[in-house]
């Protein structure tokens, strides 16, 4: 069982993507959550961005728990929950419920996305105005 | 095309299926969009060592139209068809440099394009790269995927290889 120089090349590239990989995504999962939220001068903004446009941005620390829904154009919603100063989706009727399983919102390098809805919640830099 | 051929590839085709759709029943284990095992691939790997490209892409094209229509998720028919489509002309070019019984990187390698194109499709459809965060768990976890599909892969040409009466194994599979 001979092992080509293609192989070789192969075998090596997948090991480096794998190993790069891991440590990025270990990087971006667990280096930038933010444990206390209050951390940021008091404020934690966060903006709900659909179809590329913002159409909600608030702190969430100074927010009441609630929940509201937001319509797609195209038909479907996400429920959008508050609570403890923590936003989530709460219920959504695409079919896969990828939206819901993400959990709440943590880190910043990791937005919750909903992709059949094209909505991004995100943490944001820009609440001044 | 021969009716033999037609017939084995539709019955890969169905196979493939049944398989997709038995998956779609397991609960999300990855609460990343577009993360999940992908056991039909185990399907395209083993096809795309034994058929020609254009067979191939027959079969995959078929596959996943199909199984979009039993999911009933027509949102994510863009992103499974430019992974795939990715996937697979990756793997075909790959089959050139990898041969048989280093099947599982070729599946492997493929998982990792697979996640490159649903990235792009991604990207490209909500005019954002707020998705690009998830690329390195995506890749991560595709490895791993891919790796154990490719390796049932392996499996079912080593059985299909020993006792199969398959046409021109020998030529397909060792040249």
């Amino acid at each position: 069982m001979e092992i080509t120089k293609g192989v070789v090349i192969c075998l090596i590239s997948v090991i480096v993507i794998f190993i790069a990989s891991a440590v990025t995504s270990f990087i971006i999962m667990h280096s930038s959550d933010r444990e206390d939220p209050k951390e940021n001068n008091g404020t934690n903004y966060v903006e709900i961005v659909q179809d590329n446009k913002i159409v909600y941005i608030f702190d969430l620390n100074s927010e009441s728990d609630r929940t509201f829904r937001i319509e797609c154009p195209k038909g479907g919603w996400n429920d959008i929950t508050i609570e403890n100063s923590q936003i989530f989706i709460s219920d959504s009727d695409c079919p896969d419920k990828t939206c819901v399983n993400m959990g709440k919102l943590r880190s910043e390098y990791a937005p919750i996305v909903c992709l059949p809805h094209k909505l991004v919640i995100r943490f944001s830099d820009r609440g001044d105005e | 095309m021969k009716i033999r051929k037609i017939t084995e590839l539709s019955l890969l085709t169905g196979l493939a299926l049944i398989i997709f759709v038995v998956e779609l029943r397991f609960p999300d284990i990855l609460p990343v969009p577009g993360g999940k095992l992908g056991l039909a691939n185990i399907i395209t790997v083993y096809a795309v060592y034994k058929y020609r490209a254009c067979e191939v892409f027959l079969l995959v094209l078929a596959r996943i139209i199909l199984g979009t229509v039993f999911a009933s998720n027509f949102s994510a028919l863009i992103y499974s068809l430019s992974g795939a489509l990715f996937c697979l002309a990756g793997m075909l070019l790959l089959k050139r440099i990898i041969p048989v019984r280093w099947l599982w990187l070729c599946s492997t390698i493929g998982a990792v394009l697979h996640n490159t194109g649903q990235i792009a499709a991604a990207i490209a459809v909500m005019q954002s790269f707020a998705v690009i965060y998830y690329y390195p768990f995506l890749v991560f976890c595709g490895c791993i995927a891919g790796a154990f599909t490719g390796i049932c892969a392996q499996l079912v040409v080593n059985r299909i290889g020993r006792k199969g009466r398959s046409y021109n194994e020998k030529r397909l599979f060792y040249d």
